[in-house]
Parts: structure tokens; C-alpha cells; sequence
């Protein structure tokens, strides 16, 4: 498993993270740094010197805007923290993250827990970055509580409210499942794997509390007991305390939310700290709020994904399915599907079962099975070009549930919106236009002659050229 | 097209007979359409995006009226031919897409005169050879050439006379793809995007008047009840177009060129998606600017109105301070039935402080602030014209009707995507203050400056 500094490491080798070493105060500054560096595709940021105990890193499970750039894929650093290889496609990602494989954890609690307790330090001497009133803000974490033997991680999102006291938004349903009162621990600065696991087991419509199960199933995680827990061995803030359901306080609507909440019912709890355990020199990820771009979005975005790949395509007895994308660009508001058209219809029927999967968003572009999923743009270039303006935007009566992503009419159902990008499987093979493009504009023997032709005109060192520049861009 | 789709070099191919060629030599990088269009106009190529509109905006509205100048004084002069000399398979007209109907000239200036008027129109139509002295001509009517040969010349039996002028200048390129007002001629609007008056000359064997820095001119007329085929041709939607169409005749009477001339031309097709080739990247560099004027000269309050910048034509992103949906209706109506009637088919508006070029921000706009229930508004279904060019309708519905559009009509839409009821927030002047902070610290990180809002104004709204 790649801990959190083993990534950052990765990161560093690939050019792909940027160390700001000026002073950057974690009240303010550092998430309005972080927030600019993501919307301009920056690489991940690491702050390290902020005045407080830890060293903050933002985009960490982020990526970069794909009409931005069609040599990075926005999942990347999220295939690489997942210890895929890093030819893994799109395809291979939402697949391995749909199968939701569960292992058993009984052979992996051998680790020690890096972190180490602290007596010198308070929830704000760890120097988090605060939100718009000046709190500590709390994100990219998990909590962990144990009930009956069993432990469960949850994803969070709050502040800390004083030196000692935490209040959290969590998954309604993980709050129903945990005792009123339990001790419990926070833990910040974890590898992705119990990120995308706590999100799977929490906030879709199937709970289930063997998220840890579920974070071995993905790859290999270390792990450690505090108390009758099990946590993340390699966290690099862990703090521990009691924790009790706050039932009768109303989540907060004009708050804002982060990704997570988008997706499931949430409610409040409050953590009484104890101890606070810090690794040497830590490390917390954490996002901002409310922004494009962010890495909330990109790994909701894509266990949304996972989940929906998973569900269509198990539904029918068939597999017409190709790939399923919310673009993070779209901020859940949007999702693409990639399939082959059965029969006349089902264009309809898939882009309605996708509606009844997820609430997140009330628009479907359907594509053809050749779309390519590493081209966003060309696949929207589809939805305007290949859809009817009449005929292939088809709204739906006006009594769906509202989606969760989009800003307007919060109280209110509406219509849903399908675009339908595909050819008409009623139509002659004479109708089907061919793509432009390299490979289908020209004839073998052309594509051979070029082929033999690039280097000799200098064509492969000038594009060796344009690359390097690019980088140093 | 490989050094398109690998957003490299010009390439200019010397060794081949009679001419030389240049394939896209517009095309500007994906990041920066706009780059090699600003450096034909002698702008600077660090222009952010407004600064860049701001500046085309600007010249257009201070027009320059040409000048005629002696045959002798004119480039394209140094090689005259007419009557059997005329020979159009003398040069080397590339055959783009192998399911091309032939070989095309498509990166070019196709002048014609107003039968009625002092009016001259410069425009931009394909045309595929057919042998010697002949070609066909895309022309599609609703548009201001194909009007006036199908609803004067031909309905009088008359030839309409004409010349294609083939590598102009830059300004002359950018002017013949903008829609310039009826009866104003766009040779006075290149004078003003060059800042100096266009050099022309007369033609040999018509009384047309053509740019004398062109490289080549074909100079002939386009007859009336005569027809050819056309098409079909990897087009614009990034998909092969068809079936082969009936489109007018050109019949040519005399062609004049630079020793040597450089052909330019454009790999249609592959403007679409993350790649760039002339099309798009003059879709966002000159038609985006003189969108914007047009609608700020029409009374509308526009901040910008810019193509989508992987799709050309068919869709525009327009941000504006103005929300209210009858606002937005009237613009749109006024966008269908003016220059936006047979290409564009979406108009997605955005709020004032939204990039109409970031596609990410537009995507953003549409997914969280367009309301299935009620910012969707589509302009009467299978009422509108249509270019047969598209890939939606079926061969049946596109027809060969003589005048070029779809036998069946389409629909356009409009989709407001801005976020006036959901109380959108505007930067306050704390927030400038921090963000430009914050900029400031990436860039001594060693973040390139460039494409920071507010250390490089204009770049992004972010």
C-alpha cells in the first residue's frame, strides 16, 4: 500500500508536486494557495512551512482539468496511490474499483501505529487550514468506531470547534449504525484505498460497515489497534476521544458541503478529544471546499462511477456498457455513458436507469461504444454535434426527484434530461458517418508511407522538441 | 493532419510541383487558439483571451478603405494566364480525406460582387476541382454569396462573377470568415485589422477587384442552372459528410499567381476535440471578436461570445451581466436569424465572470445552474434551416435541394446557464486581494505566471 508520504514521493520523481517553502499561514492563506493551484492544474501542493505541527498538501487525490490537457487524466494520481500500474486505463480503474472486492483484515493488524502521542498539542496547534470562520477545518479524514467487534471507518467533514472539540458531518446511515456514545478516532493523512472505501461502504444506497474489508480489497493496507479499534497504521494524525451522535443538531444547509455529502443523508457528531498522536514531521491532505477541481470531487466522482458501472451492467443479463464517467469537471452534476445501443431504445432505458442509480444529477449523455473516456472534449463535441437539437434532448416530466449537485430549485422536483449522442440502430450503415481522424482518413498504404516518412522529415524531433517545451512550459 | 492532432508546427511542404503548400497555417494551440492568428495581425502572441478580443474588437470598428494599385505593383500578377492557358490541374490541390469526392481548395477568399450595388462580398466557400477550367462551389444559401447567386444571378440567368483568391493576407483570411454586415465590404474591415489599407488589383477577365498580395487567383464566374457534384468531404463536425451533393459551377476564365505561390490549406475535420486546425482556431480568433461586436453593436450588454472551443461552429458560450430570460430570448432570437441561422445550433449563456473559452467552467455552468425544468429552450422543432453538412440528419432528410440546405428543417436551442436565482456571489475585493496573494506565492513556487487570473488579467476568471 503507498502511504500518504509514499505518494508524495512518486509525486516528487514525476514532477508532479511543487514544495512552497515561504511562510504560508494555515488561517486562510493556505486554502485559498491550495484552491488556485487546483483550478490552474497545478501540480499537488505541499506547504511546508505553515506554523503549525503539520505540513499541509492539497490535490494530493486530485488532477488536472481534462479539456486543459489531453496527456493527463484527472484519475491519475488516484491510479498511482492505488498502486495500479501506470499504464492502467480509465476502464481498468472503474472496473477494479467496481468490484467492490471485500478481504478478510485478520492477517494484517501487524503494524504499529507511526503516529505517536502528543501531550504538547491541541486540535488548533496542528495548524489545519481553517474554513471561511476561522475554524480548523477537517477533511480528506475518516472516523473509526468499533461496535460489536466490528470496526467501520466514515468519511467526515467539520472543524474543530476549540481546543478539544471536533463537530463532524457523517453519513446519517454510519450514525444510525454506531452506539450514541463509543470512543472513537479521527485520522488524517491516509493512502487513498480507505478514502474510496469509506465512501463505498457509507454513501450509497447498500451501507455496509466492513470498510475496512472493503479498503484491503482494493490493495494492501497496513493496519494497527488503538483500543478495540482498527485503524490506518500509517495515519499520520490520529486523534482519539469520545464520540457521541448529536441527533438534535440540524446539519447546516448554507454550509458548504463537501463531495460526500452530495451523495447521502448526513447528520452531526461531536468528538471530545483525549490525545492527539502525530507521525515525524506529518503530512495531512486536505481539501478545500466548495471549489472545481477539488479531491473530494475526484474520488466521489469516481466511486459514483464504480458504482454505477457496476449496477447497469449486471442489470439486464447483458454487458452493453463501455464505460460510465462523471466528469469531475461537471462537479457531479453530469454523467457520461459510453454504451452499444441494443435495440431502438434503449438509449432511453439506460439513460433512466442511470437516473434511478444515483440522485446526484439530472443530465445523461449517451455515447457510442467508441467513444474514447480519455477525450472528454471530443465526447462533448459529440453531444452537440451527433444529438438532434430536436430530436436527441428529451426532458422528462416535470415529477423527478430533485438532484443533489445542481444549485437551483433545492425544494422542488423537475424534469431530467437526456441527450442522446448515439447513432439510430434503425439506420442504414450508408447513414453512419465516419470519424475524421488520423487513422480513418487515410488508406493503409498511405498510413505506411507516412509512417516510414515521419522521422525521415523530421518530424519525430520536432515533435521530441515541442514535448520538452511543453514541459518546461 | 498528424501535426495537427499533435498540436506541433507549421508544416510547409516546398517540393512539390508547380506550388509549394502549407497546411493549417492558422491552427493555434490548443491552450491558445488564438496565438498565430494575433501574430498575423502583428499583435502580441501573450495576449490573454480578452485582452487578445478586446484588441480584433477595436481594430473592426475603425475599418480602413482599400487602395487599387497598378498590375504591375501586384504580386499575384507575376504569372498571367487566360483563355487556353487556364489549366486549374496545373497545381497541386491536396486531396485531404481519403473519402473525399476530390481535391479541394478550402482555405481561401471567394470574391463576388452585388448585381444590384457597389457591394463586394468576401467569403469563404470550399470548392472541389473538376478539371481543367472547372470546380463546384459549396454554396449554401442563407448565407451572403449563395444568397445572392441563388436569389439574383440565377433567378436572373445570369453568371455570377467571381475570383478566389488563394493565400491572401492574414487580415484578408480573417476578414472573409467573419460575417461582416450586408453591404459593407469586408475588404475595408481587413484595411482595419491590418491598421492600413488592403492592396488591390484588378482581375483579368471580369471587373472584380482582388487582393494583390494573394498568392494565386482563379478568376472566372459561377453559371446559373449548372451543377456539379460536391462532397463528400471530411467536414468541420469531424466526421465525413455526405452523400455527394449537386452544388453551383464554377467555370474558370483565368488564373494569375506569384512565381512559386504557396498554397495554404485546411485539414478539415480534425478542429474538433482537444486538436486544432484553421477552422477552429479562426472560429475563436476572428468569428468569437466579431460575434462579440456584432451583439454589442446589436444593443446587447455581452461581456464575450466565443465558440466552444472543440466544437467550431455549432455551438457558442456567451457571458453576460444580464440574466433575465426575456434578455436571453430576445438574443438568441436575434442570434437564429441573423449569422447564427444555419451553422450554430446551441448558444449556452454564462454568467458575466465565466470564461465563455474555458470549457471547464462552461461544462460547470451547464451541469450545476441549467435547469432541465426551465433553462432549456429550444427554438420550434423541425422549423429552423439547417446546413446539409450535418451528421444528425439522415441522407433522406438532408435532400439535394437546389439551394444547398436540408430538404428537412431542425431546431436550434438555447440554454441559460446562468446563476442569477441562485444568488451567485461576485468576488469582493478581499477576495481579488487573497486570490493575487495566493498567486503570487505558486509563482515563486515556480508556477508559470501565465494562466493566473490576476497576475495575467483576463487569462481565466477564476
Amino acid at each position: 500500500m503507498t502511504a500518504v508520504r509514499q505518494h508524495l514521493d512518486r509525486l516528487s520523481e514525476t514532477d508532479d508536486l511543487i514544495t512552497i517553502t515561504e511562510h504560508v499561514h494555515w488561517d486562510g492563506m493556505a486554502a485559498e494557495v491550495a484552491s488556485e493551484a487546483i483550478q490552474h492544474n497545478c501540480p499537488v501542493t505541499l506547504f511546508e512551512n505553515t506554523s503549525g505541527a503539520v505540513q499541509l498538501a492539497s490535490g494530493v487525490y486530485g488532477g488536472a482539468d481534462q479539456f486543459a490537457s489531453k496527456e493527463q487524466q484527472p484519475w491519475q494520481r488516484i491510479t498511482q496511490a492505488l498502486d495500479l500500474s501506470a499504464d492502467c486505463s480509465y476502464n481498468e480503474l472503474i472496473k477494479r474499483l467496481a468490484q467492490w472486492n471485500s478481504a478478510s483484515i485478520d492477517g494484517q493488524l501487524t503494524d504499529e501505529a507511526k503516529a505517536t502521542v502528543r501531550n504538547d498539542i491541541d486540535l488548533y496547534g496542528l495548524g489545519l487550514p481553517t474554513t471561511s470562520d476561522g475554524r480548523p477545518l477537517m477533511s480528506l479524514g475518516l472516523l473509526v468506531v468499533e461496535k460489536d467487534g466490528i470496526t467501520t471507518w466514515a468519511p467526515i467533514k467539520g472543524q474543530a470547534q476549540r481546543s478539544r472539540t471536533l463537530r463532524l458531518s457523517v453519513p446519517q446511515a454510519f450514525a444510525e449504525w454506531c452506539p450514541p456514545q463509543a470512543d472513537a478516532s479521527v485520522v488524517l493523512g491516509v493512502s487513498a484505498a480507505p478514502l474510496i472505501a469509506a465512501l463505498q461502504g457509507w454513501t450509497q444506497v447498500q451501507t455496509t460497515p466492513a470498510v475496512p474489508n472493503l479498503a484491503a480489497g482494493l490493495t494492501d493496507v497496513s493496519l494497527t489497534s488503538i483500543g478495540s479499534r482498527t485503524v490506518p497504521a500509517d495515519a499520520e494524525v490520529r486523534i482519539d476521544g469520545q464520540m457521541s451522535v448529536e441527533p438534535q443538531v440540524e446539519p447546516d444547509d448554507n454550509a458548504t458541503k463537501a463531495a460526500w455529502e452530495l451523495a447521502c443523508e448526513t447528520t452531526t457528531i461531536k468528538i471530545e478529544t483525549d490525545t492527539i498522536a502525530l507521525r515525524e514531521q506529518p503530512i495531512v491532505p486536505f481539501t478545500p471546499l466548495g471549489e472545481p477541481l477539488t479531491d473530494d470531487l475526484h474520488l466521489l466522482c469516481l466511486v459514483e462511477t464504480a458504482k454505477l458501472f457496476r449496477r447497469v451492467n449486471n442489470y439486464w443479463g447483458a454487458s452493453p456498457v463501455e464505460w460510465i464517467q462523471l466528469p469531475v469537471e461537471g462537479r457531479l452534476g453530469f454523467c457520461i455513458v459510453s454504451s452499444e445501443i441494443l435495440y431502438a431504445g434503449f438509449e432511453w432505458q439506460l439513460a433512466n436507469t442511470l437516473f434511478s442509480f444515483s440522485d446526484l444529477f439530472d443530465k445523461v449523455l449517451v455515447l457510442d461504444e467508441q467513444a474514447d473516456p480519455t477525450n472528454l472534449a471530443r465526447s462533448l463535441d459529440d453531444m452537440w454535434v451527433k444529438a438532434h437539437p430536436a430530436n436527441d434532448w428529451t426532458f422528462s416530466e416535470p415529477n423527478a426527484s430533485r438532484a443533489t449537485a445542481p444549485v437551483y430549485r433545492p425544494d422542488e422536483n423537475g424534469s431530467q434530461l437526456y441527450i442522446n449522442a448515439t447513432w439510430d440502430p434503425r439506420w442504414d450503415e450508408e447513414y453512419i458517418a465516419p470519424r475524421v481522424t488520423f487513422e480513418t482518413t487515410f488508406s493503409e498504404n498511405v498510413l505506411e508511407s507516412i509512417a516510414d516518412r515521419w522521422n525521415e522529415l523530421g518530424l519525430g524531433e520536432l515533435l521530441d522538441k515541442q514535448e520538452m517545451g511543453d514541459v518546461h512550459e | 493532419m498528424l501535426l495537427n492532432e499533435e498540436d506541433s508546427s507549421v508544416p510547409l511542404f516546398e517540393n512539390v510541383e508547380e506550388a509549394r503548400l502549407v497546411g493549417d497555417p492558422y491552427r493555434g494551440s490548443q491552450r491558445r487558439p488564438w496565438d498565430r492568428i494575433a501574430l498575423g495581425l502583428e499583435l502580441p502572441t501573450d495576449l490573454s483571451y480578452r485582452e487578445y478580443y478586446e484588441s480584433v474588437i477595436e481594430r473592426l470598428k475603425n475599418p480602413v478603405d482599400p487602395i487599387t494599385v497598378a498590375a504591375d505593383d501586384a504580386p499575384c500578377k507575376e504569372v498571367i494566364q487566360t483563355g487556353d492557358d487556364v489549366d486549374l490541374l496545373d497545381f497541386p490541390w491536396p486531396y485531404i480525406h481519403a473519402g473525399d469526392g476530390g481535391r479541394y481548395s478550402n482555405l481561401h477568399t471567394l470574391i463576388a460582387p452585388d448585381i444590384d450595388s457597389e457591394w463586394v462580398d468576401w467569403s469563404y466557400h470550399r470548392s472541389m476541382i473538376h478539371d481543367s477550367e472547372t470546380a463546384s462551389v459549396l454554396l449554401l444559401a442563407g448565407e451572403q454569396t449563395p444568397n445572392m447567386y441563388y436569389y439574383k444571378y440565377e433567378r436572373r440567368n445570369e453568371p455570377m462573377p467571381v475570383a478566389i483568391a488563394i493565400g491572401v493576407e492574414p487580415a484578408v483570411q480573417y476578414a472573409s470568415v467573419m460575417w461582416i454586415p450586408t453591404g459593407r465590404n469586408e475588404a475595408e474591415f481587413a484595411g482595419g485589422l491590418k491598421q492600413g489599407p488592403v492592396e488591390l488589383v484588378p482581375c483579368e477577365t471580369n471587373d472584380l477587384l482582388v487582393p494583390a498580395t494573394a498568392e494565386l487567383v482563379i478568376e472566372g464566374e459561377i453559371l446559373p442552372n449548372e451543377r456539379r457534384d460536391e462532397g463528400p468531404f471530411g467536414d468541420y463536425f469531424g466526421y465525413m459528410n455526405g452523400p455527394r451533393r449537386s452544388m453551383p459551377l464554377f467555370r474558370v476564365t483565368g488564373i494569375t499567381h506569384q512565381t512559386d505561390p504557396i498554397l495554404p490549406f485546411c485539414v478539415e475535420g480534425v478542429g474538433v476535440g482537444h486538436t486544432e486546425n484553421t477552422t477552429s482556431s479562426m472560429e475563436i480568433g476572428c468569428v468569437g471578436p466579431d460575434a462579440t461586436l456584432g451583439l454589442r453593436t446589436a444593443g446587447f450588454d455581452v461581456e464575450c461570445c466565443a465558440p466552444w472551443k472543440s466544437t467550431p461552429r455549432t455551438v457558442y458560450a456567451i457571458s453576460t451581466e444580464k440574466t433575465n430570460p426575456s434578455y436571453l430570448h430576445d438574443m438568441a432570437n436575434f442570434i437564429f436569424t441573423t449569422w447564427g441561422m444555419l451553422h450554430v445550433d446551441f448558444f449556452v449563456f454564462v454568467d458575466a465572470d465565466v470564461n465563455p473559452l474555458d470549457q471547464r467552467a462552461v461544462l460547470e455552468a451547464l451541469a450545476l445552474h441549467a435547469d432541465p425544468d426551465t433553462d432549456f429552450h429550444q427554438f420550434g422543432v423541425e422549423t429552423m434551416p439547417k446546413v446539409p453538412l450535418n451528421i444528425y440528419q439522415t441522407p433522406t432528410e438532408k435532400g439535394d435541394v437546389q439551394t444547398g440546405t436540408s430538404k428537412a428543417k431542425t431546431s436550434k436551442a438555447y440554454i441559460d446557464a446562468t446563476s442569477a436565482e441562485s444568488g451567485r456571489e461576485n468576488c469582493d475585493i478581499d477576495d481579488v486581494e487573497r486570490k493575487y496573494r495566493a498567486q503570487k506565492i505558486l509563482k515563486r513556487a515556480g508556477i508559470e505566471s501565465e494562466t493566473f487570473s490576476f497576475i495575467a488579467p483576463g487569462e481565466s476568471t477564476q
